[in-house]
C-alpha cells in the first residue's frame, strides 16, 4: 500500500532570464493512494513532476511538505524500513559494468538485508523468469539496454518489496523485452504488490494500469482508471487526453 | 558500520574486476621506481666512471715552458691538444676541449726572481667534464706551487717546512645516519601528501562523480543501506586507496634507494647509514599514525568534490587544483630551516610535515607531535561531519 498526502518538493535552479536563481515547484499538492494487487500508471510530459514524485515514494528524496507512508510506514520518520518495502527501478538503463549480473545481484542482496546466497539464488530465479539466465555469469559492460534493463528489474524485485515503483521502464525497449516487462508487471500485481509505473507509452497504461494519474507541471490531474478518464475527456485514447490537457495548461 | 563496510566491499570487488586500473596502481609503482631508479643510478655511475677515466683535453699556450713539463708528465689526468681555430671560449662550450690555459709570457724570468706569474684558465663551470678538468690542473698547479716554494727556500738556506707552517685536520663529529634521516625527513612528507592525495584523487572521482555519470547512484541510494553509511563507505574507500597507494609508492621508491645505495650509488655510506634510521619501527608506526587523519581529510575532501559534482569532469578540474595546493604546502615543508618557525607547530596539515621532519631527525618534541595529531584528527572528524552532512542533502545528490 502506498499513501501519498500532500506532496510537495521544491528546487532551485540557475536561471540567466532572471540572473540569478529561480524556485521551480516540481511537485504541487500531490495525494493519492495506491492499493495491494494495483497498478498505477503516472503519466504526464517530460518535467512535470512523475520521476520527483516517484523518487520521493523510493525514499531518495525528501519531500518539503506533505508524507509518504509504505505500507503504514512513514518515510520521513524511518525511511531506512521504508526504503527496505520498496523495489525501485530507475529510468537510466545502467547498471555496475565490471559485474556480472550474479555478482551484482549478490552484493545488492547484502545491501538488502539478505545473505549471498539467498541473494544470489533468487537473483538467478528472476533472471530465469526475465529470460537472462543464460547471461548470469557474463560481465554486463557489453549488454544491451534490454538487457540492463532486465538485470535493473531483477535487483530491484531481489528483496521481495510489497511496493514496486518503476520509473518509464520500457523506454528504449525492444517490443519484445517491453513485452516481458509488462507481463512482470501484471505478475506482480497477481502477487498482491502495490505497482506505481511512469511512462509516455499511452498503450501500455490502457493495457496494465487500473488506474491513471496524469501529472502536469507538478499537480496531479485526474485520478482514476483509464476507461473513466477517457468518458470524463469524451476522447477515445489517454493520447488525446494528453493534447487536451496540453493544450490547456493542465486546466482541461 | 556494516552498511559502510558493504560499501567498501562494493568499491574494492568493482576494483578488482579492472585489472588495468590494478595494474597502474599497485604494479606499475613496483616496477618503476626501481626501473628509473636503476636507470639513472647506472647512468650516473657510469658517466662518472668514464669521466674519471679519460684525460682532460688542455689547450696550453706557455711560452717559457714552466708548466708544460707537469702537463706533459702525467698523461693519465692531461692531454695537451692545439688550440682549436676560432672562438677559443665556444670550442670549449662544443667540448672540443675541457680546459684552456695561457701562462704569462715571463713565467720562467718570474720564476726565476721569485716573483708571481699569472696563469688564466678558460672554463665552462656549468660543464662537469670542464671543472674536472679546472680542478685536475688546481691540484697540480698547487704541487708546482710546493715544489717551487722550496726551492726558493733552499736557495735561501731555510727549511722547506717554512713552505706549510700549519696543517689542518679535520674530524666530522656529525652522524651521517642523522644527516640522511634529515634529508629524508625533509622531502617525506612532501611525497606522502602528494601520493596519498593524488593516488586517491581518480578513484575517489570515479566512486563518487563516476556513480552519478553513469547512472548507478540512484540503485545504490534506493537499497536500505542509510544514506550515511553510503557516503562513509566510499570516504573508508577513499581513504584506504590513498594509504595504500602511499605505502606502495614508497615501499618501492624506499627499496629502490636502497638498492641504489648497496649498489654504491652516488650517496653512498652517508645514505646508507640513513637506512636503519628510516627503518626504526617507533619512527615509521608515529609516521603512519600522522597519515591517518591526515588521509581521512583529504578522502573528505576529494569525497565533497566529487559528490557534489555533476560529472567526472567536474569534479576532475574542482579537485585538480588540490595537487598543486598539496606540492606547494610539501614544497614549503620541504625548505630548510621551517622547523625553527614558533607557529608552525599549530598551522593544520603544515604542522604533520613538521613532525614527520623532527621524527626522523631523531628531534621529535612530544607536544608538536601531540598537537599535529589531534589536530589533523578534529579536522578530519569535522571534514568527516561536514561532508556526511552535506552530502545527505538531495541538492548535492541530484544535481542533473
Amino acid at each position: 500500500m502506498i499513501q501519498l498526502t500532500d506532496l510537495h518538493k521544491t528546487f532551485v535552479v540557475k536561471d540567466k532570464r532572471v540572473a540569478g536563481r529561480r524556485r521551480i515547484e516540481a511537485v504541487r499538492g500531490i495525494s493519492l493512494t495506491v492499493a495491494p494487487g494495483e497498478i498505477y500508471g503516472l503519466l504526464g510530459p517530460n518535467g512535470a513532476g512523475k520521476s520527483t514524485t516517484l523518487r520521493m515514494i523510493a525514499g531518495l528524496m525528501r519531500p518539503d511538505r506533505g508524507r509518504v507512508e509504505i505500507c503504514g510506514v512513514d518515510a520521513a520518520r524511518e525511511p531506512e524500513r521504508a526504503r527496505a518495502l520498496v523495489g525501485y527501478l530507475a529510468p537510466d538503463l545502467n547498471v555496475y559494468g565490471r559485474f556480472t549480473p550474479r555478482e551484482l545481484l549478490g552484493l545488492f542482496g547484502e545491501f538488502q538485508g539478505l545473505d549471498r546466497r539467498t541473494a544470489e539464488r533468487r537473483g538467478l530465479a528472476l533472471l530465469e523468469q526475465l529470460g537472462l539466465g543464460g547471461f548470469a555469469e557474463v560481465r554486463m559492460e557489453g549488454f544491451s539496454g534490454g538487457q540492463k534493463q532486465k538485470v535493473s528489474i531483477a535487483r530491484a524485485l531481489l528483496h521481495d518489496p510489497r511496493v514496486v515503483v518503476f520509473d518509464e521502464p520500457t523506454t528504449g525497449l525492444d517490443v519484445l523485452t517491453a513485452k516481458a516487462v509488462l507481463d512482470l508487471l501484471r505478475a506482480l500485481k497477481a502477487e498482491g504488490r502495490s505497482v506505481v509505473v511512469s511512462t509516455h507509452v499511452m498503450p501500455m497504461v490502457e493495457a496494465v494500469c487500473d488506474r491513471v494519474g496524469i501529472i502536469f507541471d507538478g499537480a496531479l490531474h485526474g485520478d482514476a482508471p483509464p476507461r473513466e478518464i477517457l468518458a470524463r475527456h469524451g476522447v477515445a485514447t489517454l493520447d488525446e487526453v494528453f493534447f487536451q490537457l496540453a493544450a490547456g495548461g493542465g486546466a482541461a | 558500520m556494516r552498511g559502510a563496510f558493504l560499501v567498501l566491499k562494493k568499491e574494492y570487488k568493482e576494483l578488482a574486476k579492472d585489472r588495468k586500473t590494478l595494474f597502474f596502481t599497485f604494479l606499475m609503482p613496483l616496477l618503476l621506481y626501481p626501473l628509473i631508479f636503476g636507470m639513472a643510478g647506472g647512468m650516473g655511475d657510469s658517466d662518472a666512471a668514464s669521466r674519471a677515466a679519460r684525460p682532460s683535453r688542455v689547450c696550453l699556450s706557455d711560452p717559457s715552458g714552466v708548466l708544460a713539463p707537469a702537463l706533459g708528465a702525467d698523461p693519465g689526468h692531461f692531454t695537451l691538444v692545439p688550440r682549436p681555430g676560432g672562438d677559443l671560449r665556444q670550442a670549449i662550450r662544443d667540448q672540443k676541449l675541457e680546459l684552456a690555459l695561457e701562462v704569462e709570457p715571463r713565467a720562467a724570468a718570474l720564476l726565476a726572481r721569485a716573483e708571481t706569474l699569472t696563469v688564466t684558465a678558460v672554463v665552462d663551470t656549468s660543464d662537469e667534464s670542464s671543472r674536472q678538468a679546472l680542478d685536475r690542473f688546481k691540484g697540480l698547479l698547487k704541487q708546482e706551487e710546493t715544489r717551487w716554494v722550496q726551492a726558493r727556500l733552499k736557495q735561501l738556506g731555510a727549511s722547506p717546512q717554512l713552505a706549510l707552517p700549519a696543517r689542518l685536520e679535520t674530524a666530522d663529529a656529525g652522524d651521517p645516519g642523522l644527516y640522511a634521516a634529515k634529508l629524508i625527513g625533509s622531502f617525506l612528507p612532501y611525497l606522502l601528501m602528494l601520493m596519498m592525495y593524488a593516488g586517491a584523487m581518480q578513484h575517489g572521482i570515479y566512486a563518487t562523480a563516476g556513480e552519478k555519470e553513469r547512472g548507478t547512484l540512484l540503485a545504490l541510494l534506493s537499497t536500505r543501506l542509510p544514506r550515511n553509511q553510503i557516503i562513509l563507505g566510499k570516504l573508508l574507500y577513499i581513504f584506504s586507496i590513498g594509504i595504500l597507494s602511499a605505502l606502495v609508492n614508497l615501499l618501492s621508491m624506499g627499496f629502490s634507494v636502497a638498492r641504489l645505495v648497496a649498489s654504491g650509488g652516488p650517496a653512498g655510506p652517508v645514505a646508507a647509514s640513513g637506512i636503519p634510521v628510516l627503518a626504526t619501527p617507533s619512527t615509521l608506526g608515529l609516521t603512519f599514525l600522522l597519515m591517518v587523519p591526515l588521509g581521512l581529510f583529504f578522502a573528505n575532501f576529494i569525497l565533497l568534490g566529487g559528490l557534489q559534482a555533476r560529472n567526472t569532469l567536474e569534479a576532475s578540474s574542482a579537485l585538480t587544483p588540490g595537487i598543486v595546493v598539496v606540492v606547494l604546502l610539501g614544497v614549503f615543508s620541504m625548505a630548510p630551516g621551517i622547523e625553527k618557525m614558533a607557529f608552525l607547530p599549530y598551522v593544520p596539515v603544515l604542522n604533520v610535515s613538521l613532525a614527520i621532519r623532527k621524527l626522523f631527525s631523531r628531534q621529535a618534541n612530544p607536544w608538536e607531535y601531540a598537537v599535529a595529531l589531534g589536530m589533523t584528527l578534529a579536522l578530519a572528524a569535522l571534514m568527516t561531519w561536514l561532508s556526511t552532512r552535506m552530502l545527505n542533502r538531495d541538492s548535492a545528490l541530484f544535481k542533473a
